[in-house]
């Protein structure tokens, strides 16, 4: 074995301030973040999440004009998730990709592993970035549906604001299990078309089997099947859980399964997307 | 039609993990098929309601889309289309030999799940298993040419194709009267109405209109497709 020497051959040294992995970490999200939404990347980017973005805030808008013209409540705050599920679905397909098949593509996760950004803080940034862009998504319709309830006031109504908590909720549980559900599916392949496609196809088949089922089981009959086929469909899901804590209206129309079943499903599907996320990168990483 | 280029499309879009999500729709579609046998739920009107809302407006968009974009995107997103082009090989072949695997794709996948699914049900009751089975073949056909065309246009051919089925064909098509007339899965459902004889299924489109737009979209779709690829320049992704 030779004697391994680094020479010192006269480069300044960095004696600046070290920023740390939780620096890193917070970088990475932001940069996830403004990915998602096409900041900082061509206008093709822009395109696509702008476009949902404005068609998610049109049913705002109109609900605000009817409040205004004819002093009424147009839309409930808890069924615009549900109402609108197509379009965080799409937002979560198109986008999800774009959050991780890059590095995987071009196979850079080597150099980020080698910062004191650590595996575990690259799936958590990448996960709170999607969470944060998809909770955007629905919350920011609700939330400007709310201060235009305000603005208008309208004096037969009174303020809806339990139902509006309740809302938000909704779109919180919502964002944190799509997400993951998002960030899995398109983490297993490096290409970006097949990410998408892959994404809404699980979307779509939820929805076509539960639609399928609800409407079989009805017609035959069997009321607590049909209840627990609604929850295939994961906006339904989330939808039962708030009805549970919050009470108010069902979203889909029939009647979920009563107490914490649903809830339960969400943590034991949010604890296992998270599991087999960071499994998926263990693996990536050692790559 | 190339029969290499043809064998080499088949190879890529079969061996993949890709054939997952084709197979996974059609599976599920004969269980269904099956699971209201059993229940003895099988009549007309739940054969008509499942190939309408499962065969043809769900499966028939979602294959198409994969198989449609699946045929050409990822080359061109990996750039080894550069090495199909190069060839000596005319490009507008090139594209409807693309088209031909799609199409054929779509009738193995689609096409003919949905036939079995309505024999299980029905056997073979007013014609409705053949109905839907040819619907389901032209509309996969218009599908095919014009999710090939998008994936030749845009990097984001599935993104926009997903717009398309869910956003255009559903969530407007449902509010919108006007907008089913330009949705090639109302098209689809034209052609398996006129074949079929049952009073509850109706279409909103007529025949006169269904059929020219589906041979038009197809026809112009692979049409426009080849003379895209014809002067196609290979760019980087974003």
């Amino acid at each position: 074995m030779s004697e391994g020497v680094i020479h010192d051959i006269g480069y300044r040294h960095y004696d600046g301030a070290r920023l740390g992995s939780a620096y890193g970490t917070r970088a990475l999200f932001v940069f996830t973040l403004r990915g998602i939404f096409g900041l900082g990347r061509p206008a093709r980017s822009k395109v696509m999440p702008f476009f949902l973005v404005t068609v998610m805030l049109l049913p705002a808008v109109v609900s605000i004009v009817v409040m205004t013209l004819m002093n009424e409540t147009a839309m409930t705050y808890t069924s615009m998730p549900t109402i609108m599920q197509a379009v965080p679905a799409i937002f979560l397909a198109s986008q999800a990709p774009t959050a991780v098949a890059p590095d995987l593509r071009y196979k850079v996760l080597p150099l980020y592993l080698s910062r004191p950004v650590g595996v575990t803080q690259y799936v958590l940034a990448k996960y709170a970035a999607m969470v944060l862009a998809l909770f955007l998504l629905m919350a920011v319709p609700l939330v400007l549906m709310f201060v235009g309830e305000l603005l208008v006031d309208m004096p037969d109504e009174p303020l809806r604001t339990q139902q509006f908590a309740a809302g938000l909720f909704t779109s919180l549980v919502l964002a944190v299990l799509l997400a993951g559900v998002g960030l899995l599916l398109a983490s297993l392949t490096p290409r970006r078309g097949l990410g998408v496609a892959s994404v809404i196809a699980v979307y779509m088949l939820c929805l076509a089997i539960s639609g399928a089922l609800v409407g079989t089981f009805e017609s035959v009959g069997r009321t607590t099947a049909t209840e627990w086929a609604w929850l295939i469909n994961p906006f339904f899901l989330v939808d039962a859980v708030r009805v549970w804590l919050f009470g108010g209206e069902v979203a889909s129309g029939g009647t979920y399964p009563p107490g914490p079943g649903p809830a339960l499903i969400v943590i034991a599907l949010i604890a296992f997307t998270l599991g087999a996320l960071f499994l998926r990168y263990r693996k990536a990483a050692a790559r | 039609m190339n029969t290499v280029v043809a064998g080499i499309t088949f190879r890529a879009m079969l061996g993949r993990r890709r054939i997952v999500l084709l197979i996974l729709l059609p599976v599920f579609l004969i269980g269904m098929a099956f699971a209201l046998r059993l229940l003895g739920d099988a009549d007309q009107a739940t054969a008509v309601s499942l190939l309408q809302a499962f065969s043809i407006g769900t499966m028939l968009p979602l294959l198409g889309l994969i198989a449609g974009t699946g045929v050409i995107a990822p080359e061109i997103d990996d750039g080894t289309i550069i090495h199909l082009l190069s060839k000596p090989i005319s490009r507008p072949v090139i594209a409807q030999t693309k088209f031909l695997v799609a199409a054929t794709m779509l009738v193995l996948f689609a096409a003919i799940p949905t036939y079995a699914a309505a024999w299980i049900l029905i056997r073979g009751e007013a014609g409705i298993a053949l109905g839907f089975a040819l619907g389901a073949t032209v509309a996969g056909f218009a599908y095919a040419a014009v999710f090939l065309l998008l994936g030749v246009v845009t990097k984001h051919a599935v993104a926009i194709g997903v717009v398309y089925a869910l956003i255009w064909e559903g969530l407007i098509g449902t509010f919108v009267p006007g907008a089913r007339k330009f949705s090639i899965q109302q098209w689809g459902q034209t052609i398996a109405d006129q074949l079929t004889d049952v009073p509850f299924l109706k279409s909103d489109v007529a025949i006169g209109f269904a059929v020219p737009a589906l041979v038009i979209v197809t026809v112009g779709a692979v049409v426009l497709a080849g003379m895209r690829l014809r002067s196609f320049s290979l760019t980087g992704d974003e």
